[in-house]
């Protein structure tokens, strides 16, 4: 019986994964596999931003911006210099890191609201030289023609290539993410967070742990970038805005703060929801405010507080099942027990 | 000396808390810091332990000046504390509060924890080692895998205590540690504080309970109204007259 739980989640996983790897075969249209794409780009600053807000507590709302940062530096480098996505992608994800560091500076001095207050100024300030820096960014008009990547000679220029790279890009930031928060590093981020005055006195480097969860967060946002300049081959200011931020802000709190898992259901369901509510046009956006406040009062901790709220009476339920099935009556099992 | 104050001042605005205060501590002894609510006990805690800059004076700890040094610092120096209202990490088990105070003396490198699995798992088990010996010494290691601040108050003190030690202090630093709780717990938390000191560890206790401080300390500084009114050992203070007079004066009038 104790073999069960395993069994069942490694059969759980493996449906999973073969549903993940088969899906560009069985979407109807490559705009399908290009919404998939979206929603892969938004779990990796979505994880970049749970990290910050949700582990560290820190008030990372200039991940748009950051977003930005990467998908200028690899555009910039595509264009300027032909250097392709192997190339750029690591550029990127430095010079997200060092902006986020640089965001997170303010984190030293101010806390909780007026810090979100400073970095959403920092996402503006950001937007505003990508706009009016004319000659190195293109300014509005941004930048084109951003090449596909290519691996030994094969070309990833489908949607249904670059999901598979996408793919491989979610799983790796969220294992990533995994392993820096669970030893030491996690802990002293929930350190801070839970009481930014005690954490010094346990001989937490407080100051030091606040930067480096902007710069872990800037880090994803970076790869984000990379990855979205070359899967759109066109970026320009205005999908880094401040909306954008705030929409990276809800996928995470909708999906869950402080839990990774949150952040990836939360960036699947908000974009797809959005796209099947097209339809209905202006309408799309009541039903999508009535979905967020549904979830901000009802499980104020995510959709992943739905299972832990529904936990016991899963393993209830099983329990049940299972003594049916082995014969034994309830008053004899509690006797064993 | 192991520990000395020398001319410590803290000014908040006009307000004196603490009025040119100089004493030292002794190596190995639990030395006690009394006075009526007030008089200043809580700051001096705050600036030995990196909390408050003093506006003056000077903290030397085992010869070196540590006088403003931030807090982290302060701690890797070699003190600990406790919080006089329990501070507990409150998404963390018993077990994880502890694991956090042994951060700082890691040997691994921030890099390889953060993405060596392999080292990662040795350190976190390393640590684990270590924070259930301390769990059993203070007695808890029952509730190592609760959440802490579901714990009652008596228990959360002893983790508290626990945390404390995890950083491997020289000299600890508890603010009250016999606040909120009965007698039994106040008997058993002596019988902890002597434990912890034949480990080697120096005691600084800031206490209201006076069976404690009389039962347990070697050595006692009395403060009022920012200024040190009296020192000595146990018999020495009781008698003196401005300490009754300031302090348990007050009491027997009641």
């Amino acid at each position: 019986m104790k073999k069960n739980p395993k069994t069942l989640k490694l059969i759980l996983f493996s449906i999973a994964g073969i549903a993940l790897l088969i899906f560009p075969l069985l979407a109807k249209n490559s705009y399908q596999v290009h919404i998939l794409n979206l929603v892969g780009i938004y779990m990796m600053l979505s994880l970049g931003l749970n990290i910050a807000m949700g582990y560290a507590g820190q008030m990372n709302l200039a991940m748009g911006a950051l977003w930005a940062v990467g998908a200028y530096t690899a555009g910039l480098l595509n264009q300027r210099l032909g250097l392709s996505l192997w190339l750029t992608l690591p550029c990127a994800i430095v010079a997200g890191g060092l902006v986020g560091g640089f965001v997170g500076l303010p984190a030293l001095k101010v806390r909780a609201h007026y810090l979100s207050i400073v970095t959403i100024g920092l996402n503006e300030v950001i937007n505003i030289i990508l706009v009016n820096e004319t000659k190195l960014t293109g300014g509005v008009d941004g930048i084109s023609k951003i090449a596909k990547p290519a691996l030994f000679g094969f070309k990833i220029n489908t949607e249904q290539r670059y999901y598979y790279l996408i793919l491989i890009a979610v799983i790796a930031t969220f294992l990533i993410s995994r392993q820096i928060l669970s030893g030491r590093v996690g802990r002293n981020f929930r350190a801070i967070r839970d009481d930014y005055k005690t954490a010094p006195a346990m001989g937490v480097n407080a100051g030091f742990y606040k930067l480096l969860a902007f710069i872990i967060s800037g880090c994803f946002a970076g790869a984000a970038g990379a990855l979205y300049a070359h899967l759109n081959a066109y970026i320009s200011p205005d999908i880094f805005e401040h909306k954008t931020t705030l929409f990276i802000m809800t996928l995470t709190m909708v999906g869950g703060l402080g839990n990774l898992n949150g952040s990836l259901i939360g960036s699947f369901i908000l974009p797809v929801l959005q796209e099947y509510l097209r339809a209905i046009q202006d309408w799309q956006y009541v039903v999508y405010g009535l979905a967020i406040m549904v979830v901000v009062l009802f499980v104020p901790g995510g959709l992943m507080q739905v299972f832990t709220l529904l936990k016991p009476y899963v393993t209830m339920l099983t329990s049940r099942f299972n003594k049916l099935k082995s014969g034994t009556t309830v008053g004899e099992d509690s006797n064993v027990s | 000396m192991f520990l000395e104050l020398e001319h410590l001042t803290m000014k908040f605005g006009g307000l004196v808390a603490v009025d040119d205060i100089s004493f030292s501590v002794n190596k190995g002894e639990i030395h006690g810091l009394i006075g009526p609510n007030g008089s200043g006990k809580t700051t001096i805690f705050n600036m030995l332990s990196g909390y408050y800059k003093p506006t003056s004076g000077k903290i030397v700890f085992e010869g070196k000046n540590i006088t403003g040094l931030p807090a982290h610092k302060v701690t890797q120096a070699g003190f600990a504390r406790t919080f006089q209202n329990l501070r507990l990490f409150k998404s963390m088990t018993v077990l994880e509060n502890v694991m956090v105070s042994m951060g700082h003396l890691a040997k691994t490198q921030l890099l390889n924890v953060m993405f060596n699995p392999i080292a990662a798992q040795k350190e976190n088990d390393l640590f684990t080692e270590k924070a259930m010996k301390l769990l059993d010494l203070l007695d808890i290691r029952q509730y190592a895998h609760n959440l802490a601040v579901s714990l009652p108050y008596g228990t959360q003190r002893r983790v508290e205590i626990a945390r404390a030690l995890a950083t491997e202090p020289k000299i600890l630093l508890l603010d009250e540690p016999a606040a909120g709780l009965n007698e039994v717990e106040t008997n058993e938390l002596a019988e902890i504080l002597t434990t912890i000191r034949q480990s080697g560890i120096t005691i600084f206790l800031v206490e209201h309970d006076m069976k404690l401080v009389m039962g347990s300390c070697h050595e006692i500084t009395v403060i009022d109204y920012g200024k040190k009114i009296a020192e000595g050992d146990c018999d020495c203070v009781r008698s003196d007259p401005r300490v009754i007079e300031a302090y348990l004066g007050k009491e027997e009038d009641l």
